[in-house]
This record gives structure tokens, sequence and C-alpha cells, in this order.
């Protein structure tokens, strides 16, 4: 066992390769955490806007700060990045797109497409 | 169910109320396109059509299912303390079931 070199430790978080399904799976995690993060405003806005005209136009003038429409511009990336990866997820348990080739390259459309739609969710909120 | 089944019951729940949420999500954000801008009793009107009523609480509950099996998942994968772990377990359960029932009670209170 001694003659055995050490396992190298390697904790440069700049130069670790993830796999790109590993991408597309560590952001499902942190998307799935945001949208619970959201979900009592979400809730909250719900009930504003369901109690009568005045209180609908207050739940629409408290999305109206620039910092608010950020953070829905980032819940919008969450949502569509969690639904996309979600169907990928549900097709390949279902035994379609299993292959390396096929995965590898659902998870890259998946992580781009996602971005971008958040990128036009933003362009679209401000 | 045996503690053998209770992983595949779990994992079942997060698949279907995942399908449920999917669908739901897909026709809201289709419906809010195609109608570009809503006026308070256009809003209205639309959210508390019976059928859309039923869907939204269902998509509350299959939420509640899907948020709790995702985020406990996530703690018991990167949480180790026994203590924390129940903390955080318990403030997300208290959070979901504490939005939960807002949610319906405000969907109730909505449609009466």
């Amino acid at each position: 066992m001694s003659s055995q070199p050490p396992a190298p430790v390697f904790l440069n978080l700049f130069r670790i390769r993830f796999p790109v399904a590993a991408v597309t799976s560590i952001a499902h995690r942190i998307s799935g955490v945001l949208l619970f993060l959201f979900f009592p405003f979400l809730v909250w806005l719900l009930d504003l806007s369901l109690q009568g005209p005045d209180s609908y136009a207050r739940a629409l003038a408290l999305l109206q700060p620039a910092w608010v429409r950020l953070g829905l511009a980032l819940i919008a990336w969450s949502l569509l990045h969690h639904l996309l990866s979600g169907i990928r997820f549900l097709l390949i348990d279902i035994d379609v797109g299993v292959s390396l080739r096929a995965s590898r390259r659902s998870a890259w459309i998946i992580n781009i497409v996602g971005i971008l739609l958040g990128l036009a969710c933003l362009g679209w909120l401000f | 169910m045996t503690s053998h089944t209770h992983g595949l019951r779990t994992w079942l729940l997060q698949r279907f109320s995942g399908v449920y949420l999917a669908v739901y999500l897909v026709y809201v954000i289709a419906s809010a396109m195609r109608q570009g801008s809503y006026s308070y009793a256009e809003w209205h009107t639309w959210l508390v059509h019976p059928v859309m009523s039923i869907a939204t609480a269902g998509f509350i509950l299959a939420m509640l299912a899907h948020g709790w099996v995702g985020m406990r998942d996530v703690i018991l994968d990167y949480v180790h303390g026994l203590g924390v772990r129940l903390l955080l377990l318990t403030l997300i359960a208290l959070t979901l079931v504490a939005c939960g029932l807002w949610a319906l009670r405000v969907l109730l209170l909505a449609a009466g």
C-alpha cells in the first residue's frame, strides 16, 4: 500500500471540470431551491391580486422596482431551466436519450436555451 | 408500505407531481402569452373559473409534494448535522404547509 502514490488533492474550483450533464443537474437543484424560496412571495402576490382592483394594482406596482424585476428574471430562468431539465430527467427515466452522446447534447441545449429564455425574460421585463 | 418501497413511492410522487406542474405551467404560460396583459376583471374571471380554480388548487398541492421531496433531497445531501437538518426540514415543511393553506384560502375566497 505504501508504494501507491497519494491520491491527488485537487480543489482548485476554477480548474475542476464538470461534465455538462452535472451542470444541468446542479442547476436543476439550485433553480428548485430558488423556486421554493419564491413560493411564499408567489402566494402573497396571488392573494393581493385577487382582493379587488386596487389591490391588483398594488400587486403590479410591487413588481415595478428594477431590483424586483431582476429577481423576477432570475425566477423566470429558474422556472424555465427547472421545467426543461425536469422534462429531460423524465425522458431519461423512460429510456429516451440515455446514450452518452444524446444526454450530453440535451444537457448542452437545455443549459443554453434556459439562459437564452432567461435573458429574453430580462429583456421583456426592462 | 415497507421501507423497501418507501423510496420508490417518493420517487414516483416526485415524477407525477412534476408532470402535473409542467402541464399546468405550460398551459398558464401559453395562455398568458396569448392574452398579453390582464385587467383585474379579466384576471379574476380567468382564475375563478371552476376548471382553472380547481386546476390551480391541484397545482398548489402538487407544489407542496414536489417542493417537499426536492428540498428534503437537497438537505439530506448537503446538510449533515442532525440538529440543523431537523431544524431546516421543519422550517421547510412549515413554510410549505402555511403557503399551501394560505393559497387554498385565497382561491376559495376569490371563488366565493
